[in-house]
């Protein structure tokens, strides 16, 4: 039995793989919904398995993905930590980047450090760029540093030292000293977590993962003994943002990587069934109540970066942590998501959400504004009984009330301001998918649309319309894809290390001293979770730019050997960038980051098919209702229940396909298919 | 419903205008572009309305469309813009002007032989020869030592690039790779947007798209004359002064005097001091752009630039003042009489709407570009870029610290590590000073300290921090800041203190440190809560001496 758990900020979602082991064949599948428990996590972990009746006993793989790291940033709930940079830079935390991203606001206020001036402190030492020692390590302030952090009860102290991600050499004595006079409190220093150059943004990955570290650390421990006490005899592994599985203990000395393992896992979940459904290239768009995610896999890839921010937006700078997530756009629209008119008489959605309390108009708990999903119950395109999964009855009333403002402010129709809604929380959501796609040279054509979350089976047939992707996929089980993806996921770990080099023959060497240093590297900390060096997968990439440049292009090296020619990467990036950006230099080419990619395969199941009983389609049916399609007409529209959806029926739009987690729209011009996994194919007429 | 679907269509040109933004930062050769990000992007209207702009600064509102305009003066008639066409510029006295260095480039589009947009960006590119290294000096008299000059030529001509150009500019530039990849990054990016501008047309016809950017202007002009109903009415005055114009000659007065109605918000700058010898000229076409910065600022800070917006806006000023200069005025530093400008309107105004805008900031670009020969690769190098400081406080927060003046925007430092490798040079310190101001119920910002250690033989420094003479003010009983200046701190120990300077030579070991000012206080410093001083001290964002006299406590 394979089991996942996943907790969201609503609600916590279980997955339960039942399979005979030696076919490999899932025999069943078991999926839950609890309420998270912000206070506690772990309870709504044990929680979700008792509400499946679950028996820990019989797991033999026990996978878990949770909010508590992103929670603890976001608000402000981390250990009080303390910094030590080389002397002359402490302030390099608080300067940040000197940049005012809402440039034309003079009244600006620019976020604040995450630790105060008195608690930053400096030793003397100095490298040069080369990693050569300047100025040696003087030690004699410590037990200074050690004092004023006791006094002041620090819990986690954080050491970046001037490149320190080329030579760690005094940022290890520093560890080491201050380990002994600091025993009780966690310490942790930049090289550990990333190996990347500026000095900004790996002291704020680094404060950030102190920052983190007490409470991530306390929350895995309590979970690991309740889950060992309830029955649990195998190692739990861990959710990471790159897309990948790691063992409990490994996450513990680096829990920032579960930063954004949420987000990451749904989309693993959708490179995992595009293996299977022989899918590689494939648009994921994942919408909640709140935002909406998309990501792009090329080749049954995603691209990893390390440019992540949290609490950044249009007007705020945002603090960088240097740790491998997936490439993801966000942007701030999704079903709760409130319609607003400007000074100058503009409808606006979003950013602002009306959030799970009041939530949109139609849940009749207060909220006064009209949202996305009341547009959807304006349109006719939810249907009365499965909204909200059955649980409640839209509230007309509210729905009308709160368009009334809108309705008087722009002088039309209800109707009118709920196709207005859909058309610009589609027309956002669609530029968001074009900053993924066609600006970065991707043709939407060659690609599937995969939608999960609440809302993306809802607006995927406009979307799919609009960008004239090939197909669109609405999984089964849209609503916990995210849990599903991670018993999908493999162990990996991303190792990237900043080294800037020219592209030329005699670096050849360098390349290789490099990455056979990383490969090392992984292959010890493979070892110390006890997989052996044979089990181990190496992808290699480069960031590559031409001289003079400051950003890069990241440029694999299929079947990198120590044979792989200079010219073949470089005619790769010279292609990659006119690609990119429409034009290649003669220029000379170099490399600014080693990125390896160590992958541990892990037996899975495959992906369940769905059994087919013989049933009709006309079981499944169970109502119409008029249902406008803005640009295509109002129509007279047949609902079905997808519970009773089976293999290869076949649908013609319009439709409407409902489930309890979301509801599947198929417009005039499109027609459905299900697939044997149970999948919606919509594809168009 | 047509009114959705018409600004669907003007987000989109937002986004196409963000993606061209991207598309020249990824791909320029010169860090005070991909760091600073000096420069903008923007699409027009075949008239050179602005309808979409890209900014990762302040200072180029007025230059994208006003560019187009002059670009449309020269080539109408027989000689009109043909499909292929692109035209780069960067003469000060005409639209778009500001100084050499930043140059424009601007792509016409056709959709089906018609002229129906325009792609435009302008931006700093490090390198245009001239006398001294980074193309800016302080002792420039005329504009002829400033470097090469662009007076609208085409650089492509029906889609074929005129070589004769490129060569010319490769062997009168110091880094002819870092000029001509700027050149490219600037066509490339401007290509992306006219893709992007035919996509739309061919989704929604060309009538559609042509009304989309009629209703973008009005709307732009009627969110503008909303947010100035919120500002009393009047005329208010004001002066100011530039110290020095690099020849230890000044002050020279600035004088503002702006009228508000609810319909209109005029700035008159007649009156100020003719124009200067020296570099520190300001064309008209800047003086608009300043203007339109703090207009902006006051009206539709969050709203994307739109040209519309700026129609309730006058600028007046005859021709041939500090900020109107004509040719052959030398304009290289520019850029520090614009922020005094914006500074001028921004301190007659700032009583009157304190919940937009604060006390004053550094006021100064604190620009340095140093160029000499790096130690490891022997190769020539030029940094260059703007200085962060202390903003002022306002009535209800403390001043920011570690910010680029008014004129920067999204503009990033260079991180030391890239520094270090990329130049000559090794940075001692980077941080908050105590050079004290700022007293108030809400403190302003400190101001920093940067240190650079010139590691080679026969470097060379220029650099221009007004300010040296004038402290940053304080606000309705706040104190005012410090001053902005630099030192050279010879390896003997010899201290120098300047405000400009041209081509200071460095000698290896040398330290150049850079300082920025304290911002101005807001409220009377007795004000402000006990334990708030207490916590500055605990910090060291003041020290005890300084609090027991500003704040006249006893600890």
């Amino acid at each position: 039995m394979r089991v996942a758990t996943d907790i969201g900020g609503t609600f916590t979602d279980l997955v339960c793989l039942k399979f005979d082991k030696k076919l490999g064949k899932v025999t069943d599948i078991k999926v839950s919904k609890t309420d998270t428990t912000p206070s506690n996590f772990e309870e709504g972990i044990l929680n979700a398995i008792s509400k499946s009746k679950l028996n820990l006993n019989e797991v033999d793989f026990f996978v878990h993905g949770t909010t508590v790291v992103i929670n603890a940033l976001t608000e402000r709930k981390g250990a009080k930590t303390a910094l030590i940079t080389t002397k002359g830079f402490r302030d390099v935390l608080e300067i940040a980047r000197c940049n005012r991203p809402d440039l034309f606001n003079f009244n600006f206020i620019k976020q604040p450090p995450f630790v105060p001036r008195y608690l930053r402190f400096e030793v003397d030492e100095r490298m040069n760029y080369k990693g050569e020692i300047v100025t040696e390590l003087n030690l004699d302030n410590l037990e200074n540093i050690a004092k004023v952090c006791k006094e002041e009860k620090v819990e986690a102290l954080a050491i970046c030292l001037l490149h320190a991600y080329k030579n760690p050499e005094n940022e290890i004595k520093l560890i080491q000293k201050l380990k002994l006079l600091l025993p009780e409190i966690e310490i942790i220093a930049s090289h550990e977590i990333t190996r990347e150059w500026r000095e900004y943004e790996r002291s704020s990955t680094t404060v950030l993962s102190g920052y983190v570290l007490p409470i991530a650390k306390k929350y895995l421990n309590k979970l690991e003994a309740n889950l060992k006490r309830n029955g649990l005899s195998k190692i739990p592994y861990i959710m990471q943002s790159n897309g990948g599985i790691t063992t409990i203990n490994d996450v513990k000395s680096n829990p920032i990587t579960m930063v954004e393992s949420g987000p990451a896992s749904g989309v693993f979940g959708a490179i995992a069934l595009g293996k299977v459904i022989d899918k590689k290239n494939l648009i994921v768009l994942d919408i909640g109540g709140t935002t909406a995610k998309c990501a792009l896999i090329e080749n049954g890839q995603v691209k990893i970066t390390t440019n992540y921010k949290i609490d950044h937006s249009r007007t705020q700078a945002g603090y960088p942590i240097q740790t491998p997530v997936i490439d993801i756009v966000e942007i701030g629209n999704g079903g709760g998501s409130i319609a607003w008119i400007d000074t100058g008489g503009k409808m606006h959605v979003g950013p602002k959400s009306a959030g799970a309390i009041p939530g949109p108009a139609a849940y009749g708990r207060g909220g006064k504004n009209l949202t996305t999903t009341d547009a959807n119950i304006i349109l006719g395109r939810i249907h009365p009984d499965y909204f909200l999964g059955g649980e409640l009855k839209p509230d007309y009333r509210s729905i009308h009330a709160a368009s009334k403002s809108l309705c008087n402010a722009l002088n039309t129709s209800k109707e009118a301001i709920a196709k207005g809604i859909i058309r610009v929380a589609n027309a956002n959501m669609t530029n968001a998918l074009k900053l993924i796609s066609v600006n970065k040279g991707y043709d939407p054509r060659d690609f599937s649309m995969v939608v999960i979350g609440g809302g993306g089976a809802m607006h995927g047939a406009d979307l799919a319309r609009e960008l004239q992707v090939s197909e669109l996929i609405v999984p089964l089980h849209a609503g916990v894809f995210s849990a599903f993806g991670m018993l999908m996921s493999d162990l990996r770990r991303d190792l990237i290390r900043t080294n800037v080099i020219a592209l030329v023959d005699k670096t050849k060497i360098i390349i290789q001293a490099v990455f056979k240093e990383m490969r090392n590297d992984a292959i010890e900390k493979y070892k110390a979770d006890g997989f052996s060096e044979a089990l181990i997968k190496f992808t290699y990439y480069t960031d590559l730019r031409y001289a003079g440049q400051e950003h890069y292009v990241k440029v694999e090296l299929p079947n990198f050997s120590k044979d792989t020619p200079l010219d073949e990467i470089i005619n790769n990036f010279h292609t990659l960038h006119k690609k990119q950006y429409s034009f290649s230099l003669e220029a000379q080419v170099e490399l600014v980051n080693f990125h390896l990619i160590a992958e541990v395969k892990v037996d899975k199941p495959d992906f369940p098919k769905l059994k087919n009983t013989g049933k009709k389609i006309e079981e499944a049916l169970f109502g119409n209702q008029d249902v406008d399609f803005d640009d295509l007409g109002k129509h007279n529209t047949i609902f079905y229940n997808r519970e009773l959806l089976e293999p290869n029926m076949r649908i013609k739009g319009p439709a409407v396909i409902a489930e309890k987690a979301t509801t599947t729209l198929v417009t005039p011009v499109q027609q459905l298919k299900v697939d044997m996994y149970g999948n919606l194919i919509i594809t168009m007429k | 419903m047509e009114q959705f679907t018409l600004e669907i269509i003007q987000d989109t040109l937002i986004a196409a205008g963000d993606e061209m933004f991207k598309t020249l930062e990824r791909t320029s050769m010169s860090p005070i572009i991909y760091e600073s990000l000096d420069y903008a992007v923007g699409i027009t209207n075949s008239k050179g309305e602005l309808l979409a702009q890209g900014n990762g600064i302040t200072a180029f509102l007025a230059a994208l469309d006003s560019v187009v305009c002059s670009t449309l003066e020269k080539y109408s008639g027989d000689n009109s813009l043909q499909k292929g066409d692109v035209i780069i510029t960067n003469t000060p006295y005409a639209g778009g002007g500001t100084h050499l260095s930043d140059v424009s480039v601007i792509y016409p589009v056709f959709y089906k032989e018609e002229l129906i947009a325009f792609t435009v960006n302008k931006a700093h590119w490090t390198e245009l020869g001239g006398t001294y290294p980074g193309s800016v000096s302080t002792v420039a008299t005329e504009i002829f030592q400033e470097g090469l000059h662009f007076p609208f030529i085409k650089i492509k001509s029906m889609g074929k690039i005129n070589q004769s150009i490129i060569d010319m500019i490769k062997v009168n530039v110091r880094l002819p790779d870092s000029t001509l990849g700027d050149l490219y990054a600037g066509i490339a990016a401007a290509e992306i947007g006219a893709k992007r501008v035919i996509n739309i047309i061919e989704k929604y016809g060309l009538e559609t798209y042509k009304k989309a950017g009629i209703s973008f202007l009005n709307y732009g002009e009627r969110v503008s004359l909303e947010a100035l109903k919120t500002i009393p009415n009047g005329i208010y005055e004001g002066n100011s002064t530039i110290e020095d114009n690099g020849f230890g000659e000044g002050p020279f007065p600035i004088k503002a005097k702006i009228t508000i109605t609810d319909k209109e918000l005029i700035v008159d700058f007649n009156g100020s001091h003719p124009q200067v010898k020296g570099a520190v000229n300001l064309s008209f076409n800047g003086l608009v752009t300043g203007c339109r910065s703090i207009f902006k600022a006051i009206t539709t800070p969050q709203m994307d630039a739109n040209g519309g917006a700026f129609r309730p806006l006058k600028v007046l000023c005859n021709p041939g003042t500090i900020v109107s200069a004509e040719s052959p005025a030398a304009v290289s530093i520019y850029y520090e009489t614009l922020v005094t400008s914006i500074d001028l309107i921004w301190k007659i105004l700032a009583p009157l709407i304190p919940d937009k805008l604060p006390a004053g900031h550094l006021r100064s670009v604190c620009a340095t570009f140093i160029s000499g020969v790096h130690p490891d690769t022997n190769q020539f190098y030029i940094q260059a870029e703007p200085l962060a400081g202390g903003w002022g406080a306002s009535n209800s927060h403390d001043g920011n610290r570690g910010q680029l003046s008014c004129g920067s925007g999204e503009s990033y430092n260079i991180p030391v590590e890239i520094r270090e490798m990329r130049y000559g040079i090794q940075v001692e310190q980077y941080a908050f000073h105590n050079e004290g101001g700022g007293y108030g119920e809400y403190q302003g910002g400190n101001g920093q300290y940067v240190d650079y250690k010139i590691l080679s033989d026969g470097a060379n420094l220029t650099a221009a921090f007004l300010g040296e003479k004038t402290k940053t003010w304080g606000m309705n009983g706040g104190h005012d800041g410090s001053y902005n200046y630099f030192k050279i701190i010879r390896k003997n120990g010899i201290e120098e203190r300047h405000s400009l300077g041209t081509n200071i030579y460095l000698e290896k070991g040398d330290i150049v440190r850079c300082v920025t000012a304290t911002g101005g206080g807001y409220g009377k410093p007795e004000d402000r809560p006990i334990e708030q001083i207490l916590l500055d001290i605990k910090n060291g964002y003041i020290t005890k001496k300084q609090a027991e006299k500003a704040y006249k406590i006893t600890l």
